[in-house]
């Protein structure tokens, strides 16, 4: 099974490193398949037939069965974990803009958009996007970090 | 539009429920939940790789707590709605948005709970006319000994459905 690689972990960041307008580590995620779907429902409980049954997915109006929201979520935690650490994260947003189909690949992308200073640490927000390799935004979304002074 | 009225779902606004109970965070899970995600980080994996990276042990990834819908952790009663009848259309209901906020990470070896309440229920018009209908729950998760982990948003939005343009 293909995972998708960013190596932005294995670098803690502080204030000095980071400054509105960076962007964040990309994830990429290739070719998802039915197989990626059905993965996901056994792992995350989410068994609604919409996302693995194609008779299902199309009697209720749909070009074929799609991905549950909370995978592409799960892709865009990736990359604000990898780039911020998992215990900086404070808040993270989603809102779930268009469906996900088998055969898409997906690119997550997130750009800082404020620093703040606090105490001994900075507060970062930035923006978050997942598209389809066709430009279909199919996430959006914020997050919330803090990351110390030194 | 659901089979109850907007005054009726009003009226459930406020009301808490206890939704997740003795979800043991567990190793296997953990990393089969990463794997699912395509999240190739170690310190979903294993104790020394979370180590090397200034954690305690291993953390779970920050969408982990999707797996508090397996009937194993769900009180009798609960299921998929959280304990609430808002009388929505299953087969029109969509995940519109999710938030978390972060108290603490999730650690291997948590046992965690969780009590939902709905906090807000409202109606917009459609993009193509209709009603749709928005429910949004928070969940406010704690460890074993009851501190704050995490607080969780979902919106759930019903579409107007064919008839709903009429109404």
């Amino acid at each position: 099974m293909v995972t998708a690689m960013t190596d932005a972990y294995k670098r803690r960041l502080t204030a000095g490193d980071i400054s509105v307008g960076d962007t964040g580590p990309e994830v990429v995620v290739k070719d998802l398949e039915r197989e990626d779907f059905v993965r996901y429902a056994g792992a995350s409980g989410d068994f609604n037939p919409i996302h693995y049954d194609e008779p299902y997915a199309r009697d209720a109006g749909n070009e074929s069965v799609f991905a549950q929201g909370m995978l592409t979520a799960g892709f865009a935690s990736h990359a604000i974990s990898d780039w911020f650490g998992l215990d900086r994260i404070e808040r993270f947003t989603i809102r779930f803009q268009e469906r996900v189909f088998p055969g898409n690949t997906i690119t997550v992308t997130g750009e800082i958009t404020d620093v703040a200073d606090g105490d001994a640490e900075v507060i970062v927000t930035a923006d978050l996007e997942a598209k389809t390799d066709g430009g279909d935004v199919v996430l959006s979304g914020e997050t919330v970090a803090r990351l110390p002074s030194e | 539009m659901p089979s109850k009225s907007l005054a009726a779902l009003e009226r459930q606004v406020g009301r808490t429920v206890t939704t997740v109970e003795d979800l043991v965070v567990e190793l296997g899970k953990v990393e089969e939940f990463a794997r699912a995600i395509k999240d190739d980080n170690p310190v979903f994996r294993d104790e020394e790789s979370a180590r090397e990276q200034g954690y305690e042990t291993v953390l779970a990834p920050l969408t982990f707590t999707r797996t508090a819908y397996f009937p194993r952790y769900r009180p009798d009663g609960v299921g998929l709605n959280h304990g609430f009848d808002l009388g929505f259309d299953q087969s029109r209901v969509v995940h519109g948005e999710q938030e978390y906020v972060y108290k603490q990470p999730i650690h291997v070896g948590d046992v965690i709970s969780g009590e939902t309440t709905l906090i807000d229920v409202y109606e917009r018009t459609g993009s193509r006319g209709g009603t749709m209908t928005f429910a949004v729950f928070e969940t406010v998760y704690r460890n074993a000994d009851g501190e704050h982990v995490l607080t969780e948003r979902l919106t759930r939005i019903e579409l107007a459905g064919d008839g709903d343009g009429d109404d």
